[in-house]
């Protein structure tokens, strides 16, 4: 791509401030919950201008350094499952790359509005079922009363933990699993190739890890942070061999998410199990209807509804006021269980490893 | 007892992501250029600053809440 055509824009204090607000905040709950900032910190920066690819290139190239720290950080407390992390981001990698390749397809096909349909269609399909998922199952620990222990494994999991097939298992420590690295392939897979569409892999990565692997909550949200480090790295180097890394965007979101992530990551110590599930469910469940309010914008566009350009306009802003509550919702959530905790007078010692 | 806070390194890593910050100010457009560039190593060079200012930052941004006071209990 000829850098020439590209527009960088002319930063003013007022979007330094956004991205240090938004990046904080954003770092905050990938501290906690593993991933999350990036559905808002992308298009944040495009409504300030910047070119789309430039807005996920940008934003790649902050969301390894970001994921490395708290990695790093987490694997302090022993949350950190670095080969799961390792064998996931294998074949995220792989779905990463084809699904690009599809964006591409359909891109080429239906054009711009065709895309934007196509992504939030997988918003709202993805997050509506993941997010009622996860809180079904945070309601259910809550109402047991057992919302001190550690998670308790789905029977799905119990499930795929007791299929040997021999020659592909392989056992990770940290999160005290055994699995057929053919349960691994697919999740890691369906993780990078949602991070292809929406940007946060996530979304299906962690509950994935949690409810299909058996791994603990704790132990899942900081193995994310791996694969978000292996993916952000090599999509920024994607990104930097055409040119299109605004490095000013990269490091003042990183200005203000590296404090963020610190206190997410500290947060997770101090709140219960179950209120990962909480905040993760909330923000997805708070997204998926962000997107829903777009998605008959864009099938107007393609011409298979008719609204109002007024209604549009209301819709596209109430959708990004949803985007950027969410993510708010979720750092009060955290900031909130924190200081809970912190009055209850416990700082518990958290098991480094699950029972 | 009492950890003393960690107050040297705090004020030198909160020195070196400073400058590093301050350089990013100071040599905006030279950098934007640089960093578009798409020859030879120069791709490179968002990657390099990112690992260079996740140290520098991190370090700082991790002292900065435990001078504060706000920190877990480590493994």
């Amino acid at each position: 791509m000829d850098s020439a055509t590209i527009q960088f824009i002319d930063l003013q204090y007022g979007n330094v401030l956004a991205l240090l607000a938004i990046g904080f905040v954003g770092g905050l709950v990938s501290g906690f919950i593993g991933s999350g900032g990036a559905f808002v910190l992308t298009p944040a920066m495009m409504s300030m201008g910047v070119p789309g690819v430039v807005a996920v290139a940008s934003n790649l190239c902050h969301k390894f350094p970001k994921a490395l720290v708290g990695a790093h950080q987490r694997n302090k407390f022993g949350h950190v499952d670095v080969k799961l992390g390792l064998v996931m981001a294998a074949s995220a990698a792989i779905g990463v790359w084809l699904g690009a390749d599809i964006q591409h397809q359909i891109k080429g096909n239906f054009g711009e509005p065709g895309s934007n349909l196509y992504v939030s269609l997988a918003f709202v399909i993805v997050l509506a079922i993941v997010g009622g998922f996860v809180l079904h199952d945070a309601v259910t620990v809550y109402r047991s009363g057992k919302s001190d222990e550690q998670d308790r494994v789905s029977r799905l999991a119990r499930w795929v933990q007791s299929v040997e097939i021999p020659g592909t298992m392989m056992h990770f420590r940290t999160a005290n699993i055994r699995v057929s690295v053919l349960f691994t392939l697919p999740l890691g897979f369906a993780t990078g190739l949602l991070a292809s569409i929406i940007a946060v892999g996530g979304f299906v990565g962690v509950p994935g890890m949690m409810y299909v692997l058996g791994a603990p909550g704790l132990i899942a949200t900081a193995t994310e942070l791996v694969i978000a480090f292996v993916m952000g790295f090599g999509g920024t180097i994607k990104y930097a061999l055409h040119g299109l890394v605004d490095i000013r965007l990269a490091l003042i979101l990183l200005a203000g998410s590296l404090f963020g992530i610190q206190l997410g990551v500290i947060g997770t110590i101090y709140v219960k199990p179950f209120m990962i599930k909480v905040v993760m469910a909330a923000i997805m469940l708070i997204v998926a209807v962000s997107r829903g309010l777009v998605v008959p914008v864009y099938l107007t566009e393609l011409g298979q509804l008719d609204i109002e350009p007024s209604t549009m306009a209301w819709l596209q802003m109430a959708s990004f006021a949803l985007l950027v509550l969410a993510l708010c919702v979720g750092a009060i959530i955290i900031i909130a269980a924190m200081l809970l905790g912190h009055r209850a007078g416990a700082i518990r010692l958290k098991e480094s490893a699950p029972e | 007892m009492e950890q003393s806070k960690p107050y040297p390194q705090l004020i030198a890593s909160g020195i070196a992501s400073g400058t590093l910050y301050f350089l990013l100010y100071f040599y905006e457009p030279e950098i934007l250029a640089a960093f578009t560039r798409t020859d030879g190593w120069y791709p490179a060079l968002p990657v390099v600053a990112a690992f260079a200012f996740s140290f520098a930052h991190g370090a700082f941004t991790a002292y900065f809440w435990e001078v504060l006071g706000v920190k877990g209990r480590r493994k």
